[in-house]
């Protein structure tokens, strides 16, 4: 009973191992009908990768000590008709539709075929001829040999990384994200390079921040303070320049003004 | 214009008291392609949406020191869209362990007279610039991706030019006071997009 249930329990996650194995193996087909102009070598090996993962598992699955040895079950058929049996086609998405006398030799035959199992055959006569000597000292040089490759892949990828992946690693740079974001909160940089808060005394020609200041200077026009009466036309809406703080006001406003307007209730 | 419309922000009205929890970062012209692909993949799937936004910023001056902003934004890009107002308190400094700035945020749309409202109410224009960016959305976070452009003239949003070679990178969220957990996801979302772009915490008080 407990082996019953354990049998159960090793089937389902045997069927789930192979449904999954299933699935990626019909969408790498499809990737590979359908897209095959489109793809990559990397997308390749995502798939095999996925694949051989998914073998492993299920090698996994089957070693596992909980799993009883299926060697020992059979399967037999009890009952074998010619009609269709739906169950059996919703189980098998529609690939099985009938339990018949064609279908269970090939879906549940055990011996392998004549020409594999001629190279089994073959390749165990060999491996009894050789002799455990010689055969433990075959596969020492074996191991040997792929931990050697093992280090020469790993210093290799651990040499070029130092060097090759420092150019391009600045995505940004922390002077630029400083600099806009002072422009964004209280505008430095921007188009009055009034400096910011209480105006010190600045220079005429101080644009206030480390940013890219290209091709301004045209620009740059003194307004002195005591130009608080001058009343222009206002644009329109939206152009407006502020001139001048009333009350406080040192040389240090640079900017092309079209009009300065006071507000006749100057604070 | 900051695009979600209106109806997308929270209604400020009454007493609910919204804040903005903000990241900020910056990323290089040549890198944005990357950046842009790695958000489309991240953000909701929608169409990614550009913008072009004139920004002024306006102050009133009082007797005391520190003098009131106010923000308006209009869209260069979409027209009929309306104006958009906004207050920016000051960044709450209770830092605890709050990894995004926090400050209170009052938002609304306005007809297209806003400038002529505040120049009336005594306002002046501070600065003004041009915004020309991505916009993108995931959940309640916006991550806007935008360049900031000097105004040359002032006035003529045409003749504009780049105030630096990189690309603003800021994730906001705009949610009800006290949801501190906002600022964990903010910042589990700014771990994936490591190290493409560092978006941090940055108290403009530091840069002035």
């Amino acid at each position: 009973q407990r082996e019953e249930k354990q049998l159960e329990a090793s089937l389902d996650a045997l069927l789930s191992q192979v449904a999954d194995l299933k699935n990626s193996l019909g969408s790498f087909i499809y990737k590979l009908e359908n897209e095959y102009d489109r793809l990559t070598w990397p997308s390749v090996l995502d798939s095999f990768a996925l694949l051989s993962g998914q073998l492993n598992t299920l090698n996994k699955v089957l070693k596992h000590e909980k799993t009883p040895l299926f060697r020992n079950q059979v399967i037999i058929p009890l009952v074998l008709s010619p009609d269709r049996d739906e169950d059996l086609m919703r189980q098998t998405e529609g690939r099985v539709p009938v339990f018949s006398h064609e279908v269970v030799p090939d879906h549940l035959r055990t011996k392998p075929d004549p020409e594999v199992e001629e190279q089994e055959k073959q390749l165990t006569t060999d491996a009894a001829r050789i002799g455990a000597d010689a055969a433990q000292k075959q596969i020492q040089s074996l191991n040997k040999m792929c931990s050697n490759l093992l280090e020469k892949i790993s210093k290799e990828e651990r040499e070029s990384e130092s060097g090759g992946l420092r150019p391009n690693k600045q995505t940004f740079n922390p002077a630029d994200t400083n600099a806009l974001v002072a422009a964004v909160a209280f505008g430095k940089g921007l188009s009055n390079w009034r400096p910011s808060g209480s105006s010190g005394p600045s220079q005429p020609g101080q644009p206030g921040a480390g940013t890219v200041l290209a091709g301004a200077s045209g620009l740059q026009q003194v307004q002195m303070a005591g130009a608080p009466n001058q009343q222009q036309p206002m644009l329109s809406g939206v152009q407006m320049a502020q001139a001048g703080q009333p009350g406080k006001m040192p040389s240090g406003i640079k900017t092309n003004i079209k009009s300065a307007s006071m507000h006749p209730y100057q604070r | 214009m900051e695009a979600p419309p209106v109806t997308m922000m929270p209604v400020t009205g009454g007493t609910i008291n919204m804040m903005e929890y903000l990241l900020q970062g910056s990323v290089l012209d040549h890198s944005l392609e990357s950046l842009i692909h790695r958000l489309r993949g991240l953000c909701d799937n929608m169409e990614p949406e550009t913008f072009v936004d004139h920004e002024m910023v306006f102050l009133l001056k009082g007797q005391q020191a520190s003098p009131f902003v106010l923000r308006a934004r209009r869209s260069l890009d979409r027209a009929g869209a309306p104006w958009h107002l906004r207050y920016l308190g000051q960044p709450e400094m209770g830092d605890k362990n709050r990894h995004a700035l926090v400050r209170n945020c009052v938002d609304i749309a306005t007809s297209e007279n806003l400038t002529d409202f505040l120049m009336e109410m005594g306002f002046r224009m501070d600065h003004e610039f041009v915004a020309r960016g991505h916009l993108f959305r995931k959940g309640i976070m916006k991550i806007v991706v935008y360049k900031i452009f000097r105004i040359l003239v002032p006035g003529n949003t045409d003749n504009t030019e780049a105030l630096s070679l990189s690309y603003l990178v800021e994730l906001s969220v705009v949610a009800p006071a006290g949801q501190d957990m906002v600022s964990d996801d903010m910042r589990n979302f700014a771990e994936q997009l490591k190290p493409l772009v560092h978006l941090e915490k940055i108290d403009p008080k530091r840069l002035m």
